[in-house]
């Protein structure tokens, strides 16, 4: 498996998931140094990187709007671009309102604006969106997307198909039958007879008409745009699904992130997504010391020699344990703690070759015992 | 410096931070500590996977109050359920309530409506402090609620208000304004933040606090500092080339750690106490430690020399 030497990229799209906090923007920077170097036009798209990241990379938040180059001396070039998924969705707004007023009744709508980032996965969905807007635009030969820093990034997957549903959802046609009369009353209660008044009173009642107004007006401001953003929904569906499009499953080490992992790649290939290597990041070496690590007399002082032996064999369990439960084909990658995290191009160039140094020895232990 | 002082009397406790953190395993040591104290305490986790019941070495909650050890019980929070059970309690109808939790605009207003799921979860801690609480629950003095890891953690605490705003009447409305009027009383509730010693979780424990500020216009009460190395070695050469190899891993990891802890020094003024990583799995024994480390109140280490 080759995901980043070769001017012509097997896997054109790369999407780094996993929980938070295992790395993963990190390791997409890296990969996005190693097909810079190998000669493609690459761009690395994250979601929320460190400053140190950010700094690494030379980009600052002019990235929000547009691609960033990042200043590396290599034969292609190396972009940088963060996603705001809010922008994203004002931007898209912009562009498929008919007219300036359907636009400005979507803009300054109050539900619009407390939006949670929940609503059918409208704003995960952004986040694929811009994706797909670069994807398609052919400037970059190779893409690396970060996926958003939470447990449930999954979401953020399932948003282009879960947008579809929820846009073809009776919730939708309801909401786009029009609720509300002139006097602001429900038209169904008025139809529905006392049911109805004891629906509009309930509802009233319960979550305020104020609310439920400003979510029908949302969803009727938003109804011109509903066929042109059904359709990108559709195709950015096709795209993640696209066999040039490979998954990177970041992981912690040790034996209780496995549930998670396990969680991650039994989910993604259930999806029908590919799922590429997944990466065991941060794993703490293995120190085989001439006796037994001393041990300090304060249990809440432990000394580094017992805590950093001790890490070292919990992670080693934890990666014996994960090869035991996935099958011999999945190929499985470590990657070692560090001294000290990544702060420049050289030192991600770096990272990234390890990642590919211990991908190509899987290939070859792989081959070996078959 | 006792850490425990400063939230020993409010009745609720938010336990907030990035993901990852430690959260789960600090709002345990903050539950076994207040029921140490007297205190009928329950921890609310809220997290689709439960780890909760892993450290107390109790069976998984599955959404009930389960009691695991004198004064203190653990309980594994759905926000969805809260949000039906407002549903059901307004209608009284069973067949109406169904029809309502079924229909696919109450499934996205419930999914959608800003605000509302945090509310949800606040809203479950104030009816077992403040009553109403469903037949055999048992009496509770202080809830410790560890905060869903997803989005910022002044989302939760900001929604009471929020609600408010959007939501003009109804249960909704004056649950809001309840909740609101709870997290701004320092006297009743306090806000506990944990942090790892790394650039983006301390990054996102300085925000919340402005966050707070701003939008709560409150502070929080307690700095948690998980996951320390301790104090590495001053260097030198050793005879053996591995052991060297751990020594350098231990102090630039430490090194790092220090700079945050530099960092959080100067722009965290409130209490503050560190907790060490331990060499030990997640599990009883883990928070056992944990809880003794914490009693011990190290609070924001000064430099200090290597024994």
């Amino acid at each position: 498996m080759d995901l980043t030497s070769g001017p012509a990229p097997r896997y054109p799209l790369l999407i780094v998931v996993g929980s938070g906090g295992v790395g993963k923007t990190t390791l997409a920077a890296s990969l996005g140094v190693l097909s810079a170097r190998a000669g493609r036009d690459t761009l690395v798209m994250t979601f929320d990187p460190s400053m140190r990241l950010k700094q690494a990379l030379g980009v600052g938040e002019e990235a929000r709007l547009r691609e960033v180059p990042v200043a590396l001396d290599a034969p292609g070039r190396l972009d940088a671009s963060l996603l705001d998924a809010r922008l994203t969705f004002d931007r898209l707004i912009e562009r498929y309102a008919p007219d300036e007023e359907s636009r400005r009744r979507v803009l300054e709508n109050r539900f619009y604006q407390h939006l949670s980032g929940t609503l059918g996965g409208i704003l995960e969905y952004m986040a694929v969106e811009r994706l797909f807007e670069v994807a398609a635009s052919g400037r970059y030969a190779q893409v690396i997307l970060d996926t958003p820093p939470t447990r449930q990034a999954l979401d953020f997957l399932e948003a282009p198909s879960r947008i579809v549903g929820f846009l073809d959802s009776g919730a939708l046609r309801v909401a786009l039958k029009g609720w509300f009369d002139e006097e602001g009353h429900l038209k169904a209660a008025n139809r529905w007879g006392p049911l109805g008044r004891s629906a509009e009173r309930f509802l009233d009642h319960v979550v305020g008409m104020d609310l439920l107004r400003d979510m029908a007006e949302f969803f009727q401001a938003f109804a011109p745009l509903y066929q042109g953003f059904r359709e990108r929904a559709s195709q950015v569906e096709a795209l993640l699904r696209a066999p040039g499009t490979l998954f990177v499953l970041a992981a912690g080490p040790g034996e209780e992130r496995i549930p998670d992992t396990l969680f991650f790649a039994r989910h993604l290939e259930e999806a029908g997504y590919h799922l590429g290597p997944i990466v065991v990041n941060r794993v703490h070496p293995r120190f085989l010391l001439d006796g037994p690590p001393p041990t300090a007399g304060d249990p809440c002082r432990p000394s580094g020699w017992e805590l950093l032996t001790w890490a070292g064999e919990r992670d080693r369990r934890g990666l014996v344990e994960l090869a035991k439960l996935l099958s011999r084909e999945q190929p499985l990658v470590d990657v070692p703690l560090l001294p000290d995290e990544p702060t420049d191009l050289p030192s991600l160039e770096a990272l990234g070759k390890t990642f590919e140094g211990r991908l190509a020895e899987w290939g070859r232990y792989v081959g070996r015992t078959s | 410096m006792d850490p425990i002082e400063p939230i020993s009397r409010r009745r609720l406790l938010v336990v907030t931070g990035k993901g990852g953190v430690g959260k789960t395993v600090v709002s345990a040591v903050l539950g076994r500590a207040l029921a140490a104290l007297g205190r009928r305490t329950l921890v609310v986790e809220v997290d689709p996977r439960e780890n909760l019941h892993q450290m107390m070495g109790t069976p998984p909650s599955g959404g009930d109050i389960v009691h695991a050890e004198p004064r203190l019980w653990v309980q594994n929070l759905k926000p969805r359920q809260v949000l039906d059970q407002v549903v059901r309690d307004q209608l009284k109808l069973e067949l109406l309530t169904r029809r309502v939790l079924a229909s696919p605009v109450y499934q996205h207003f419930a999914a959608g409506a800003p605000g509302l799921k945090e509310l949800a979860i606040l809203g479950h801690a104030h009816r077992l402090l403040y009553g109403h609480a469903e037949v055999g629950s048992p009496e509770i003095d202080t809830v410790i609620l560890d905060a869903p890891a997803t989005g910022h953690g002044v989302a939760l605490l900001a929604a009471p208000a929020l609600v408010t705003d959007v939501i003009a009447s109804g249960p909704f409305a004056r649950m809001g304004a309840d909740l609101a009027s709870l997290i701004a009383d320092a006297e009743r509730s306090g806000i506990v933040v944990v942090t790892q010693a790394e650039e983006m979780p301390v990054e996102e424990a300085l925000e919340l606090r402005r966050a707070l500020q701003q939008r709560v216009g409150r502070d929080a009460e307690l700095l948690v500092v998980n996951g320390l190395y301790p104090p590495a070695p001053p260097g030198g050469g050793d005879s053996n080339a591995r052991e060297n190899e751990l020594v350098n891993l231990w102090r630039r990891r430490r090194g790092l750690q220090e700079r945050e802890l530099a960092r959080l020094r100067e722009s965290w003024p409130g209490p503050c106490v560190e907790l060490p990583q331990l060499p030990l799995d997640r599990g009883p024994a883990l928070l056992g430690v944990l809880g003794r480390c914490f009693a011990a109140g190290r609070p924001l280490a000064r430099e200090e020399a290597w024994t």
